[in-house]
């Protein structure tokens, strides 16, 4: 009991210290793409504990607080059910569809929160926010659906251990199908450009965002850092082959070669978001529903129509 | 009547094809120095010449106001100062908007500028005073400004006695610069009330 206490804590430290790096590896890399320094990398856990500290937090109600607290809860969530390396509580319930869900879910407590705050940016965000939603649940189902076809399970922790005898996914042409749809899809999830239209920063204000402030908008940050972290854990676990090592004796040893190898993998995945984000335009909310089933759902599909033959 | 050819850019030679390749190009600065001045540790040079604060030459200033008619801002007011037998612009950087028409039209050259332009005060009213001021010599603001050339405001602090209109500056270099202000305007202050009416008609037969 103790023992899963502990690992659960463990988990949340390291999931947040690394999302906060990964927030800063973000501001970095862009900032060096556009030739500038950039702030220091610890600048994401600055920002937040600036906003934790302030002093007038304005609320609009019950729903207001809790939508943010729900999302905090689910992305925590999330991070308990997908496998990090060796370390892990739920993995063994960890299962693609349900953290598929899982990761979507803060995706709605912000909406919660957002849409009674009774801003008329924030619903307009809130809109945008949904039909993204429902754009990349396509490819995103597609790319789950090949996954399964392909190894024959649901869990995450077995396809992790498949992939250590059959080499990684993106090795087999209809998961790297797969993974190149689910690629696309990530940049939503971030929220990152060319899809982060929720968002819309100078479009419609930080959408969403617009009401919250102090301790709100640093729960949100908190969430946002477990929420880089818990997605790009996902995909390095199901496209990269996880970071399961058995080169060493002992077990602490290979633990944290594996978390240092998933480590590797997830700013890899980061890295091309980041690219991504600061290369392309941000697309127009039709642009991108029409884009999110016109190419990844053709890519996704045939994926798992080749994983099925 | 004589035919104009205009010259006009294809259509065709001036639109891009979109492209989903191309932007990647834009990773290329990734690994290259940033252009960046470290603003708190790099110091940035000024253009020589470059439009900042005023100078003023006490000896040959006039007190003909001409900086004063055409400064656009109104930001230049006379003042008259214990010892001097003509007023002397007072400038105030709150409105001032550094276009230097006002060291363009003087026409004996005591009005000018250099090239320090960081002034940053609080809200605090003793500091806002540092913003209205009379020029200090040139002499003396290229001497501070040649020590530390940070291109700041020479005056530290400043101290303005309502009642007596005493006024000292802190100069940044550490040294002192008194004079007391007897009046504002055109008009020579303390002067008896008939005086006074006698200057006024006779400005007003000028205008
Ligand atoms: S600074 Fe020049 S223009 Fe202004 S009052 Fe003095 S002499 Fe005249
Ligand atoms: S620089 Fe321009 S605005 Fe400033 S005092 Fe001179 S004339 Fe007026």
């Amino acid at each position: 009991m103790i023992e899963t206490a502990l690992k659960v804590l463990f988990i949340l430290l390291y999931a947040t210290f690394v999302g906060f790096m990964f927030m800063g590896i973000i501001r970095i890399v862009t900032a060096r793409i556009h030739r500038r320094v950039g702030p220091p990398i610890y600048q994401p856990i600055l920002d937040t504990i600036k906003l934790l500290s302030k002093e007038s937090n304005i609320t609009h109600g019950f729903i207001y607080d809790f939508g943010i607290l729900y999302a905090v809860g689910a992305t925590i969530l999330a991070v308990m059910f997908i496998p990090l390396g060796s370390i892990g509580v739920l993995r063994a319930y960890g299962d693609l569809i349900l953290i598929t869900f899982l990761l979507e879910i803060p995706m709605l407590g912000i909406m919660f929160a957002a849409m009674s705050s009774g801003n008329p940016w924030a619903g307009i965000g809130a809109q945008r926010a949904l039909l993204t939603l429902l754009a990349i649940q396509v490819p995103l189902g597609f790319a789950v659906i090949a996954l399964a076809e392909y190894y024959g399970t649901f869990s995450t922790y077995e396809i992790v251990m498949a992939q250590q005898i059959s080499g990684w996914s993106i090795a087999h042409f209809p998961l790297l199908l797969a993974a190149i749809a689910y690629d696309l899809v990530l940049q939503a999830m971030f929220g990152k450009e060319p899809f982060d239209i929720m968002i819309a920063p100078g479009e419609i204000s930080l959408g969403p965002m617009v009401e919250f402030g102090g301790k709100h908008m640093g729960l949100l940050n908190i969430q946002h850092a477990i929420a880089l972290f818990a997605e790009t854990l996902f995909f390095s676990n199901i496209f990269l082959g996880g970071g399961v090592v058995t080169a060493f004796s002992s077990p602490v040893l290979n633990t944290i070669a594996g978390l240092l190898v998933l480590l590797v993998k997830q700013i890899a995945v980061l890295l091309v978001a980041t690219f991504m984000a600061a290369i392309f335009p941000r697309f127009t909310i039709d642009q991108a529903a029409k884009f999110y089933w016109k190419w990844p759902t053709i890519i996704a599909a045939l994926g798992a129509i080749l994983a099925s033959l | 009547m004589e035919e104009v050819t205009f010259k006009i850019a294809q259509e065709s030679k001036v639109r891009k094809k979109p492209s989903f390749i191309k932007p990647w190009l834009g990773l290329k600065y990734l690994f290259k120095k940033p252009v960046t001045i470290k603003i708190p540790y790099e110091m940035t040079e000024p253009a020589k010449d470059y439009r900042g604060f005023h100078t003023l030459n006490w000896k040959t200033c006039i007190g003909c106001n001409m900086c004063g008619q055409i400064c656009p801002a109104r930001a230049i007011e006379m003042t008259w100062i214990e010892g001097e037998k003509r007023p002397h612009p007072k400038i105030d950087y709150g409105r001032c908007t550094f276009c230097q028409f006002c060291v363009e039209v003087c026409p004996t050259g005591a009005l000018g500028f250099v090239e320090s332009y960081m002034l940053t005060t609080e809200w605090k009213e003793e500091e806002l005073q540092l913003f209205d001021w009379v020029p200090i010599p040139p002499e003396k603001f290229r001497e501070i400004q040649e020590a530390r050339r940070d291109w700041k405001f020479p005056v530290e602090r400043m101290e303005f006695n309502k009642e007596t209109g005493e006024v000292t500056y802190h100069l940044r270099d550490g040294t002192e610069f008194r004079f007391r202000i007897l009046g504002y305007g055109l008009k020579p202050p303390a002067a008896k009330p008939a005086e006074n009416k006698e200057a006024e008609k006779s400005a007003e037969k000028q205008e």
